[in-house]
């Protein structure tokens, strides 16, 4: 993996909202660099500024967000300096796609979903208009979507939840980019559409040469696709390794207390493991590890300094004292051994 | 499409037989001076003779059937107390164009303005346009249409060197009582579109629209307004319908002789026939209004089936 293309570099990124005259700081100096081809997923929280890190890199973020400091490079270009919407345009769609979470709300209900598919094409290519309907049957076909002749002419109200997913796909792909953000692109699917989702994202990776970035807080979901995955708590990265070193491995004590809460790891009769406390307030500075006041393996060091990179492989790193040489030698908990055992998530795994 | 419609239309002459039904009989509860011009004068006898002769004297289903088929002919009976012996829809055939004239105009004025404003307020929300806009919306809701109307009048007339009142010959006099009709339109149409729009622009299909680099001319109109619109059509052909209501007030201040007012007159007057022509004429098209709206909005969107049963929406 170390040897692969850094195709987008997200470098010390701040981001900062305001709101209502406080300033929130939503992401906090993240550095993360995706590369070509992989599949990284990125984990962690409702809040902990996952949504927004993708959004940033889409030109996509609220109005009243902004980004402090930090680079995202992209084809030598720093998407970071990007301010009219004239510049997004050429990323956005083209370059950088992205799978939106809720499939029921992200189709016009007033357009055909060919036209829906064909606007990305009308911007981003030279085809003409036979050639763009042509190609937009073509991504109706691959999305595995029957009769694309007949539904090319529907709306997306005559779609299902699962097909306007597809349909989303479709128009997410149709440019060829090179990138292709899903943002929860589950969430709010059935049990039973959510494998045949993935799978078919799989499958466009594959056949466009895509890099996805998932952004997700189901680990199934993790488990199943990702190559890499970087955990995100109060706006920052705080471990990042394969999937394997991540769930077998983990560093982090919030990676620990997350993969705990699986609820396929609770034993009937017993209460499932939680992470108790919320989340610390971006409005006030933090101070030290912001995992702290809710980490039971706290070290007095937490609550004064930020923990750095520590370094555990080549590809995988964590932002905890606990790895420092001096710090005590904290064992992850025990439960966390039956992840390996695990069928849903461990054998996908080793697949 | 055409089954839609005819379910449509059946459900709208349904409502209007029973509308009818209702309108007569509450009439007939009226007292019976309101069908003689000069009740002072007549004997008991007389009285009694002439309901009889009108028929007023059957039960009141049979006076209704009769009704019924007398409408069906177009006829709506004849004025009594407001003028006498004329027919009705007579009256309305002389007056109704020109409230109509008057609100159409206005319409077609405060229509493509009020559009206009409500865009620019959408467009940049929270900007100068749009508190300026805000201001005018509330303004006009909050100050009492007469003083504006007067206002309007008043110096209006001066600066175009006029005279207070319409007058058929002269155009340019038209101008004025437009304005103040067109006026608190313009703020109502402002206020809908730009309500609609704001609420489309924070709906997921438009930061998909942007993450496919559309751009952002394209998303504003192809989107936005576009869909912005669909509720706004509905109400539409109602209004450019019952234009023919015409402004009690407006029509009274430059004494046009259009519709406005007339309603209120015959209530006043007691005469039973307009009242009951008037307000079956406003009923029908206040429900046919409602049916174009409801077939236009059908149109411009997809969602509303025209092959399922109604009420699918």
């Amino acid at each position: 993996m170390e040897n692969k293309k850094v195709v987008l570099s997200i470098q010390d990124m701040n981001i900062k909202f305001s709101l209502r005259g406080q300033i929130l700081h939503a992401i906090r100096g993240v550095s993360l660099d995706i590369y070509e081809g992989e599949c990284l997923a990125i984990v962690g929280e409702s809040g902990s500024g996952k949504s927004v890190l993708t959004k940033t890199c889409m030109g996509l973020l609220d109005k009243n967000g902004f980004i402090e400091s930090g680079h995202i490079m992209y084809d030598g270009k720093d998407l970071a300096t990007y301010k009219t919407d004239k510049e997004w345009e050429k990323i956005c769609g083209s370059e950088i796609a992205m799978v939106m979470q809720d499939p029921m709300t992200c189709l016009n209900p007033l357009k055909t979903i060919g036209w829906q598919i064909e606007e990305s094409l009308r911007y981003h290519s030279t085809l003409n208009k036979e050639e763009r309907k042509k190609r937009v049957i073509e991504i109706l076909t691959d999305v595995g979507i029957t009769e694309p002749e007949r539904r090319y002419k529907q709306y997306p109200h005559e779609f299902s939840g699962g097909m306007r997913q597809r349909v989303a796909i479709a128009i997410a792909v149709a440019c060829n980019p090179k990138i292709l953000i899903c943002d929860e692109p589950t969430t709010a699917l059935d049990v039973t559409i959510q494998a045949q989702i993935l799978e078919l994202i799989r499958n466009m990776q594959k056949k466009y040469n895509l890099t996805t970035v998932y952004i997700t807080h189901d680990l199934g979901v993790v488990a199943n696709v990702a190559d890499r995955v970087a955990v995100m708590y109060a706006g920052d990265i705080i471990e990042v390794g394969t999937s394997r070193e991540i769930f077998y491995e983990p560093k982090h004590p919030y990676t620990w207390a997350l993969l705990a809460s699986l609820p396929q790891l609770g034993i009937k009769g017993e209460e499932l493991s939680s992470i108790h406390g919320t989340p610390p307030n971006l409005f006030l500075p933090v101070k030290g590890d912001a995992f702290a006041p809710r980490n039971p393996y706290a070290l007095a060091v937490d609550f004064e300094y930020r923990p750095p990179y520590f370094e555990v492989s080549p590809t995988h790193k964590a932002k905890t004292w606990l790895l420092d040489p001096r710090a005590p030698k904290i064992e992850p908990p025990k439960v966390l051994e039956m992840i390996k055992n695990m069928e849903r998530v461990g054998g996908v795994l080793n697949g | 499409m055409l089954k839609y419609c005819a379910k449509r239309l059946a459900r709208s002459v349904v409502s209007l037989a029973i509308i009818v039904a209702v309108v007569f009989s509450l009439l007939r509860l009226m007292p019976v001076e309101g069908y003689f011009s000069q009740l002072d004068q007549m004997t008991e006898a007389q009285i009694n003779n002439e309901l009889e002769k009108m028929g007023l004297n059957d039960p009141v289903p049979v006076q209704l059937g009769r009704f019924y088929v007398q409408i069906l002919h177009g006829d709506l009976g004849k004025s009594t107390r407001y003028r006498d012996g004329y027919p009705v829809a007579k009256i309305v055939k002389k007056k109704a164009p020109i409230s109509i004239k008057f609100g159409l105009l206005a319409m077609g004025v405060s229509l493509p303005l009020g559009m206009l404003l409500g865009i620019l307020m959408a467009k940049k929300k929270n900007g100068i346009a749009d508190k300026l806009g805000t201001l005018y919306i509330i303004l006009i809701q909050a100050v009492p249409s007469a003083v504006y109307y007067l206002l309007i009048q008043l110096y209006g007339t001066s600066a175009l060197k006029i005279g207070l009142l319409y007058d058929d010959d002269k155009p340019i006099t038209m101008i004025l009582p437009i304005l103040s009709l067109a006026l608190p339109s313009i703020a109502g149409y402002a206020m809908w579109l730009r309500r609609y729009m704001v609420d489309e622009e924070n709906k997921d299909y438009i930061k998909m629209a942007k993450a496919k680099g559309v751009p952002k001319a394209k998303i504003a109109r192809q989107h936005v307004f576009r869909n912005a619109v669909v509720p706004m059509v509905q109400f539409i052909p109602g209004s450019m319908l019952l234009t023919i209501a015409g402004s009690i007030y407006v029509e009274s201040l430059y004494s046009i002789p259009g519709m406005g007012g007339l309603l209120v007159e015959v209530i006043k007057r007691q005469d039973n026939n307009m009242v009951q022509g008037l307000v079956i004429i406003f009923a029908v098209l206040g429900i046919f209004g409602l049916l174009l709206g409801d077939l236009l909005m059908a149109l411009v969107d997809p969602r509303i089936s025209l092959t399922k049963k109604e009420g699918s929406r």
